[in-house]
């Protein structure tokens, strides 16, 4: 189109507003540098485009350039990963605002700008983004329609966007469905911080993580030598963690306790197992509770944890045995004391909680009981995306939301267990594993991922409970994907009182949310290989080469009905004194008199009267009927009928 | 419209030329004639689909996939939009006009829209590129230029309609092939020449060299008459159209031959011909014309200035 495109103002105050309203939400996790080099650049354009002088010249750009490149060295030292990378590509946006010299230069930003907006789902996965990205994407396309219309204008083009958006919006769903997943290579991971949140963690923090990882990747695998464990004793240990500060729970400072080098007291069957551990960032490996029987490199600390020393690179196979049954024995004073430990006196509502359930009075057993009814009978759900709970989480989670994953759930059990002035402590592992036939093996996941309590009890030692298994028993007794659950309705998200919830619309809507929002985790955000082929194969696709020709069939039908509703076109509607006259000039025509295009029929008329004598009164009445019918001041359905009725006597 | 062997189907000039026709009827821009490829901006879209799926694959993230998956729908739907666009267009040639060597000629260019979609940006190519959007049913009239070298016919060959609306990512062409032709005289010498002295001039010599410059009266205008007598100021004022008549015009009579035109090659004889009809019909003079092969009996007006440049045009 014209040249001067690069310099239309209506085009650049449309490319930089999108453009802000791209960079906006990166405001939440971009180091403040970066965002304000940025915001500094998308203001000097904004300003150039009524002032064009105040743009920097070419020597200011290249400082501009080195500016940017010292902000990203300060910030992240490098520009592989996530946050850098992200972080290069607003830069590099800022900068290339500098210079919008052609029409490329438009284009290119936009691509750019497409880019950070992906980088955004980076950070975060939920609908309202989703939704908020579609948006921006809608007005980013919408610039294209602006710069490729001959008569630009803002809400043509971004109805158009949106209509093109709205369009290839079935057909991007197909692909999704469709398109194969396969798990990226690890070398392709920048050690990103990202990336390592899937595994487990030494620390704890159940408030501030609003959606749990529920990766499909695989941690290690068990090959048993006889029977398989029962699924409701398949914890396999990882760290214990005991200290807490109210939020975040860690591991005690000390856990080599010279105490243990007197062994638990082992009874009852036992497994002989292998376990094949993944390559891995940390030094532990899961054994079944309780390991009794391991061999070097393997080691043990004071909470029955066991560690390697070899490289933890490569997959590693250690030989084991465990026994579901043991008796740990007494307690040490310092173990005494940090498994009673508590972040502050507790408040009124935790000690009436705690009266209420008799924690005080009533040996530790009993009370157990009654707290694990507590969490059954009360109104407490079992959510992977729970809300976020900043200040005093327990208290918040236990009173309040009562909405939580296995990290709450064990939080505040071992923390009501305290108060009553029981030691108690968190242990975080895996749990459950999903049984390979063909292998004979059961695989552990990183979505196994767990957190389950052991309770100090005289004569007994430490002993397992599963405060999870209260509220969600179907995620410890069997073996199946916790997912899958929500939507059969094993998990209950009603209220079992629905009166009450009828009456408090609110929280109804809060709960449409909860279920909306964890479909939109399981099915989209978690639709993954596995997750992928349980899907296909319900509808008999079980293989990659059907899959791609069920894609490409539908895609095809897609496109077929798109096409046929854009590219049908109505038949023109005619009026009917033109149909009637049409009618006529065919009639001439036939003869070789043929009304030449931008000829008026009054210039028609004169032009074949000579040419047609015998004829001169029917081509004037027919003429003038016609001329009176369209263009006369008062066209009626009789003189329709009389110039129909003269056409039909019309021979030539 | 024809139905086209296999060979002149998949031939080259099919698709940048476009088809050979016979009538000059309105042609309708369909699948037949309408093309469509990616432009350098549609291969650099899909590029930044790749980079969105290589982002996705590496994050293992679902809606950088979908993202990137949303705009290949795009890209694809995009193709539709763009045929869309010009789909239905109807094209006629209209007329054209004759004109002096190295200037540009003009065709004219009837296009329609039929349908009852607006056309929001569709460009038309000769030399230049025209822009139009059209209303639904209705109608537009271009003339599109194309500057002439020789005298003679000059085709106008391959007329482009074309779009990259709306997103700028495929190009659509319809290449038309027209059977219009203008017609380009020989370019007038830019020297000024006396007229030559033929027998009949003889006796007029020195007075009617220029033409008459004696103004004696007014005469109401006449289809013909040169367009610098007209009497401008009168028709300004509503008085209608008047030509000033200067003096001895209608008696002044020269022969024009090219056997006097000075010049070394034949164009450069026609060259000198032809200003020297520029002139005459200019000065209002009355003219006779010699080619070889071709006398033209002394007159003046539109009908005879016009028979002589043809008949130097295509000599």
């Amino acid at each position: 189109m014209n040249p001067n495109l690069a310099h239309n103002k209506e085009i650049l105050v449309f490319l930089l507003t999108s453009l802000g309203l791209i960079v906006l939400p990166h405001v939440t996790h971009l180091p403040w540098g970066v965002f304000g080099f940025f915001s500094f650049l998308l203001a000097w354009r904004f300003i150039g485009i009524w002032k064009p002088e105040k743009l920097p010249s070419f020597p200011w750009i290249v400082f501009l350039i080195v500016c940017g490149m010292a902000v990203l060295y300060t910030q992240h030292r490098g520009i592989l990963g996530r946050d850098g990378g992200t972080s290069l590509f607003v830069i590099a946006l800022g900068l290339k605002l500098m210079e919008i010299k052609t029409e490329r230069d438009l284009y290119l930003i936009n691509y750019l700008a497409f880019i950070v907006a992906a980088s955004q789902f980076l950070y975060e996965q939920s609908i309202l983004m989703a939704v908020y990205i579609v948006f921006v994407s809608c007005v980013l396309l919408a610039t294209l329609v602006f710069i490729n219309s001959h008569i630009a204008d803002t809400t043509v083009s971004l109805k158009k966007a949106a209509a093109i958006i709205a369009q290839a919006i079935p057909m991007a769903i197909i692909v999704f469905i469709f398109f194969p997943r396969v798990e990226p290579p690890k070398w392709l991971w920048f050690n990103d911080p990202q990336q390592k949140k899937t595994g487990l963690s030494d620390t704890m923090e159940p408030g501030s993580i609003s959606d749990l990882g529920m990766s499909d990747e695989l941690v290690f695998r068990v090959k048993f030598e006889g029977a398989l464990p029962p699924p409701k004793n398949r914890y396999w240990r990882g760290p214990v963690l005991t200290l807490t500060d109210g939020k975040k729970w860690v591991q005690a400072r000390d856990f080599t306790y010279q105490r243990y080098l007197d062994k638990p007291k082992f009874s009852g069957p036992f497994y002989r197992y292998t376990l094949l551990m993944e390559p891995q960032e940390k030094d532990w490996v899961f054994a079944l509770d309780l390991p009794a029987e391991f061999t070097k490199p393997l080691a043990q600390n004071a909470n029955y944890q066991l560690t390697t020393s070899d490289d933890l690179r490569k997959r590693t196979e250690f030989k084991l045995t465990s026994y579901p049954t043991y008796n740990t024995g007494y307690l040490t004073k310092t173990e005494y004391k940090d498994a009673r430990q508590l972040p502050a006196l507790p408040s009124e509502r935790i000690k009436q909680l705690v009266t209420q359930l008799h924690g005080y009075d009533r040996p530790p057993e009993e009370y157990i009981t009654r707290l694990l009814n507590h969490f059954r009978k009360e109104d407490f759900h079992y959510t992977l995306t729970p809300p976020l709970m900043e200040d005093n989480p327990i208290e918040t989670f236990l009173f309040e939301t009562r909405y939580g994953f296995c990290s709450h759930y064990a939080s505040a059990f071992v923390y009501l267990l305290r108060v009553a002035g029981i030691p108690a402590r968190v242990v975080t592992g895996y749990q459950g594993g999903v049984y390979n036939e063909l292998g004979n093996f059961l695989e552990i996941k990183q979505a196994d991922a767990h957190a389950w309590t052991e309770v100090w009890l005289e004569n007994k030692g430490w002993a397992r409970f599963d405060p999870t298994a209260a509220v969600a028993p179907e995620r410890v007794e069997k073996n199946i994907d916790i997912n899958s659950l929500v939507p059969n309705g094993a998990i209950n998200y009603a209220a079992p009182d629905s009166s009450l919830a009828a009456l408090n619309l609110l929280k109804q809507a809060r709960k449409l949310w909860g279920h909306i929002d964890y479909n939109w985790q399981r099915w989209v955000i978690n639709y993954n290989n596995a997750n992928q082929s349980i899907f296909l194969s319900s509808f008999g696709i079980n293989d990659f080469k059907t899959m791609v020709y069920w894609m490409m069939a539908i895609v095809g039908i897609i496109t077929a009905v798109l096409s046929l509703i854009l590219l049908y076109q109505k038949p023109k509607q005619i009026d009917p004194e033109l149909a009637v006259y049409n009618r006529f000039l065919k009639k001439l025509a036939k003869q070789g008199y043929v009304k030449q295009p931008g000829e008026g029929a009054s210039d028609f008329a004169e032009r074949i009267k000579p040419l047609l004598t015998e004829q001169v009164d029917n081509i004037e009445n027919i003429t003038s009927a016609f001329i009176m019918q369209r263009y006369g001041n008062n066209p009626s359905d009789e003189g329709l009928k009389k110039l129909s009725k003269l056409v039909s006597l019309f021979k030539l | 419209m024809k139905n086209l062997s296999i060979k002149e189907r998949f031939g080259l000039d099919r698709f940048f030329l476009g088809e050979r026709r016979v009538d000059g009827k309105p042609l309708t821009l369909n699948q037949r004639r309408i093309f469509i490829l990616p432009t350098q901006r549609g291969l650099g879209f899909a590029l930044l689909i790749g980079v969105l799926t290589l982002i996705a694959f590496v994050y293992n993230n679902n809606l950088a996939y979908m993202l990137a998956f949303l705009l290949a729908s795009v890209f694809f739907i995009t193709i539709l939009h763009t045929y869309k666009s010009m789909a239905g267009l109807t094209v006629q040639e209209g007329q054209t006009t004759s004109v002096f060597a190295g200037e540009a000629a003009g065709f004219g260019v009837h296009i329609g829209n039929p349908t009852s979609i607006e056309r929001q940006h569709v460009q038309i190519k000769l030399k230049t590129v025209e822009h139009f959007t059209l209303k639904p049913h209705s109608k537009a009239h271009l003339t599109l230029y194309d500057v002439t070298q020789k005298r003679g016919w000059h085709p106008a060959g391959t007329v482009t309609v074309f779009s990259t609306y709306p997103l700028g990512l495929f190009y659509a062409w319809s290449p038309i092939r027209f059977n219009a032709k203008a017609l380009v005289y020989p370019k007038p010498a830019t020297q000024e020449i006396p007229f030559p002295e033929t027998g009949s001039t003889k006796n007029l010599q020195g007075r009617f060299k220029k033409g008459g410059d004696e103004f004696y009266g007014l005469q109401s205008y006449q289809a013909g008459d040169p367009i610098r007598h007209i009497h401008w100021k009168a028709y300004a004022k509503g008085l209608g159209l008047y030509t000033k008549q200067y003096g001895g015009e209608s008696s002044a009579e020269i022969w024009l031959d090219f056997g006097h035109a000075p010049g070394q090659s034949l164009e450069e004889r026609l060259s000198y011909l032809c200003r020297w009809v520029v002139d005459a019909e200019q000065a209002g003079l009355t003219y006779g014309f010699i080619l070889p092969g071709l006398r033209l009996e002394p007159a003046h007006g539109v009908a005879h200035y016009q028979k002589c440049l043809e008949a130097l045009a295509l000599f």
